[in-house]
């Protein structure tokens, strides 16, 4: 069983991969395997998910898990018994509970001994980075297309007379 | 024994309690936290360290899912967070974070605020406290000092002139007035700056009776989809302070309902009146668990059942509306059922313990615990429309009860479980769709309904509300209205929560509009209020129709006289979100214009500000505006009066041209007489 998330990149059971990917990237990996139905799958995620409505609910084993603390969520990992066990990471999980970046990074380690655990967010930040410290693979894939206005639209809209960025954009920045 | 203050001190729980004279009782206690291990031989080693250095005894506990074996260790938090550690969370902890007094209170059946524990959920009840009002004048955001102060103790004296005359005269007035409970204006502002001033100009502050004050950190926090900020308090000990300005509970409910706040809660008044509702109810849970001998659990680590996703979306969907038709209706009832939430919580026994099998006989924590609490609300509603004195405890149970359901779903209530969130919700719409079909089957006809009410027309509606009650088990109350207003949203739909109307007793009830936005400008509120005052003299829709003109008037009355209008009329009130802003915006300039005062903020506090040029964003904190944009707060003024032409069926047929037309008018006819008005539209 292998899941496969990019051209050339497969996820293998019996490992932790922590992945940064974009949201459509995730979705299809996830969706278009028809081999993953077959096995027993667990989604966990916080309290907003932020692709759980977009995965075919086809699978009568896929099911969910939704802790909505760090200290639920270091449970819900040692009580995972599933093949798959997806997790969509939260940060707002983390806010006040440092002290269980060790032992959830250990917890997802040792399931991953057993199972395909899968840690995935659409873009990496503190308690991630802490999170991953164990991982077997962290694997990055970056969205197609050019990197993104930093402005968040395109130049000629936003420029007046002259051509260059106004001074008041400035604000767009903090 | 009436008790005002509580606080741990010095190894023991001090209790201040009032008997004539204030007195201070201090009772040494040294209480243990409870500790579970799944496997305890794992951790023998442990165990014999924490016997060795600690007091660590082998006992059996309860929790709310049974008894439970373990240890009782005589020693604080850091050491529970050490256990935590070195058995890899496999630990299970309670009773850490139980505040030490409300524990110490609870264990022996003490009540603060009740001479007689008995009464503790009686909604009538005396104090003999003497009280001082102290009224500070000086803006507490820019001020670091008080130059201008009221004070109320029986006579009004006023304060005025050097710093160091004004304090010392405060203090002097404390001291010998000697409250029991002083009511202050941004209390929490001032107290800190009025420690730092009397330290530096050697001045005693005699707030606190012993000399000690408690503290709490400010923190800005998430609660219900909005940033809240609280402000870092001093609490001084043997002495009620509370902030009139800041203090939610005092706002609602007033003395008495920061006085029922604290008997139930088992925390002292001042702290009662610095929480949240949800840490009420929150602390109303854990006093009664731990009077019936429950432990509470330091972390939640007992997440939801495992869930296929169809079960995961049947579940999880909320409260039940019904959009309504926007327009106005004439003999309409609300049928609202009294605290429902909690009431499918009692009734149908639902808690996180119960929620696999809730009609088991052994009924669960919260039904227990939230029953009598249930039953005091039911007896305040009843009371309070005979004796106005219990609208402020109504008010304050409202919003615990309100709370109890939410705090269910929260994840860090002691007692909640999403489970039983959902439970809760799930039933709610059961009752809700029979409401509606019960309503339907008699002839009536639904106009809108919104989780735990619904608006019908027909008769006879007593017999409506009898049957609803026989068969839905739970309690509901009548409004009538002779005429309401569903308001449309943009896409003509009716909106679920913009409605006002004329109830029977000939007074208007509004909600969602803009006189009871929070953020609508004094002159707006204003005019929309005036308005309001008039239709509230119509029974009738057609007598409505006939105050077109008059409704209209005020409005053309309000448009003319904008540019003249106060500054200050203008202030628009907003609590902020957060400190930066991606794009630019009115809220963002005005976060910009208080950082640029040098006035410091967080996410959660209300700002207060003029826009002075909405095109260019320039937005000045209300202390510094003189003139503000009139084009902008025409547009507020216009949107103000949509809602209400809404009700006429001249505003309604053409509202958009009608208006477009009289604006027009209105403006020329400024103009030709005004020039002053051309020139505050170029502003």
């Amino acid at each position: 069983m292998l899941i496969e998330l990019s051209k050339g990149i497969t996820l293998h059971p019996g490992s932790f991969t922590a992945v940064i990917a974009p949201e459509k990237k995730i979705l299809a990996a996830l969706n278009s395997n028809a081999d993953l139905q077959r096995f027993l799958f667990l989604y966990v995620c916080g309290n907003y998910s932020r692709i759980l409505s977009g995965i075919s609910r086809t699978s009568n084993n896929f099911e969910v898990r939704r802790p909505f603390t760090a200290d639920q969520l270091l449970t819900v990992i040692h009580e995972a018994s599933h093949t798959i066990v997806f997790i969509e990471h939260d940060p707002t999980l983390f806010d006040g509970a440092e002290r269980l970046f060790v032992p959830i990074a250990s917890a997802l380690k040792q399931t991953g001994r057993e199972a395909m655990v899968i840690l995935w967010a659409p873009a990496s930040d503190r308690s991630f980075a802490a999170l991953i410290r164990q991982a077997d693979r962290i694997i990055e894939i970056l969205p197609e297309g050019p990197p993104p206005d930093r402005f968040g639209f395109s130049s000629q809209r936003s420029c007046r007379k002259g051509g260059v960025v106004p001074r008041a954009q400035k604000t767009l920045e903090v | 024994m009436w008790i005002l203050d509580s606080a741990f001190r010095s190894g023991g729980v001090d209790l201040w309690h009032k008997n004539g004279s204030v007195q201070k009782i201090h009772n040494e206690y040294d209480p243990p936290f409870y500790l579970h291990l799944p496997d305890p031989d794992l951790h023998h080693g442990m165990i014999e360290a924490l016997e060795e250095h600690y007091r660590a005894e082998p006992c059996t506990f309860t929790t709310i899912f049974g008894d439970c074996k373990g240890h009782a260790v005589f020693a604080g938090r850091p050491v529970a967070e050490a256990i935590e550690q070195q058995t890899q969370f496999a630990a299970q902890l309670f009773n850490v974070d139980v505040r030490r007094d409300q524990r110490f209170m609870a264990e022996r059946g003490i009540v603060p605020c009740c001479a007689d524990p008995a009464d503790r959920f009686s909604p009538i009840f005396e104090h003999g406290l003497n009280r001082m009002e102290i009224r500070i004048r000086d803006d507490p955001a820019r001020d670091q000092t008080c130059s201008d102060i009221e004070i109320i103790c029986g006579r009004t004296e006023r304060l005025h002139g050097p710093e160091r005359d004004v304090l010392a005269d405060l203090f002097g007035l404390v001291a010998a007035y000697d409250p029991d409970l002083i009511l202050m204006t941004d209390a929490d502002r001032w107290m800190s700056k009025l420690q730092v001033r009397a330290r530096a100009l050697d001045l005693a502050m005699p707030f606190s009776r012993s000399g000690k004050y408690r503290t709490m950190d400010s923190r800005s926090y998430w609660s219900y989809g909005r940033v809240e900020h609280k402000e870092a308090a001093l609490i001084p000990d043997g002495r009620i302070l509370i902030d009139t300005e800041q203090s939610f509970v005092y706002r609602e409910g007033g003395l008495a309902g920061v006085l029922m706040a604290s008997r139930l809660s088992g925390l002292s008044p001042s702290l009662a009146s610095r929480f949240t509702p949800g840490t009420l109810i929150s602390s109303y849970e854990t006093y009664e668990a731990v009077q019936r001998g429950i432990v509470v659990p330091f972390r939640k680590s007992d997440a939801e059942v495992l869930r296929k996703f169809a079960a995961l979306k049947t579940a999880d969907r909320g409260g039940m509306m019904f959009q309504p038709e926007p327009g106005i209706f004439e003999d309409v009832d609300e049928i609202d059922f009294t605290s429902m939430y909690p009431s499918i919580i009692v009734k149908a026994n639902l808690s996180p313990e119960t929620i696999g099998h809730p009609e088991s006989q052994q009924r669960g924590f919260l039904p227990v615990a939230l029953e009598p609490l249930l039953d005091l609300r039911i007896r305040t509603k009843q009371l309070k429309k005979t004796d106005p004195a219990i609208a402020g405890i109504d008010a304050i149970l409202k919003w615990m009860l309100v709370t109890c359901f939410g705090y269910t779903g929260y994840k860090n209530a002691k007692f909640g479980r999403i489970e039983v969130h959902e439970g809760i919700t799930g039933r709610s719409r059961d009752i809700l769709l029979l409401t509606k079909d019960i309503t339907e089957a008699m002839g009536f006809r639904v106009l809108h309904g919104i989780v735990d009410c619904l608006w019908v027309q027909g008769s006879p509606v007593a017999a409506l509300q009898e049957r609803v009650n026989r068969e839905t088990g739970l309690l509901t109350e009548l409004e009538h209205f002779n005429w309401i207003v569903f308001l449309p949203l943009n896409d003509g739909m009716g909106a679920y929560n913009r409605y006002y109307g004329r109830l029977s007793d000939g007074s208007v009830k509004v909600r969602g509009i803009a006189a009871r936005r929070h953020d609508t400008p004094e002159y707006i509120r204003k005019m929309q209020g005036d308005m309001l005052a008039v239709m509230g003299t119509a029974a009738t829709i057609e007598e409505l129709n006939r105050l077109w003109d008059q409704v209209n008037a005020i409005y053309r009355n309000a448009l003319q006289k904008l540019p003249y209008a106060p500054v200050q009329e203008m202030r628009i009130s907003r609590r902020i979100s957060r400190l930066t802003y991606a794009h630019r915006c009115i809220e963002g300039a005005a976060v910009n214009a208080y950082h640029k005062c040098g006035v410091p903020i967080a996410p959660g506090m209300k700002i207060r500000y003029v826009v002075q040029d909405a095109r260019t964003y320039r937005v000045e904190p209300d202390w510094n505006a003189e003139r503000f944009d009139t084009t902008y707060y025409r547009e507020l003024l216009e949107r103000a009066w949509k809602e209400i032409a809404y009700a006429f069926r001249a505003g309604r047929v053409s509202n958009t041209e009608q208006q477009r037309i009289s604006v027009i008018r209105v403006e020329q006819q400024i103009c030709a007489k005004q020039p002053e008005y051309r020139d505050a539209q170029k502003m």
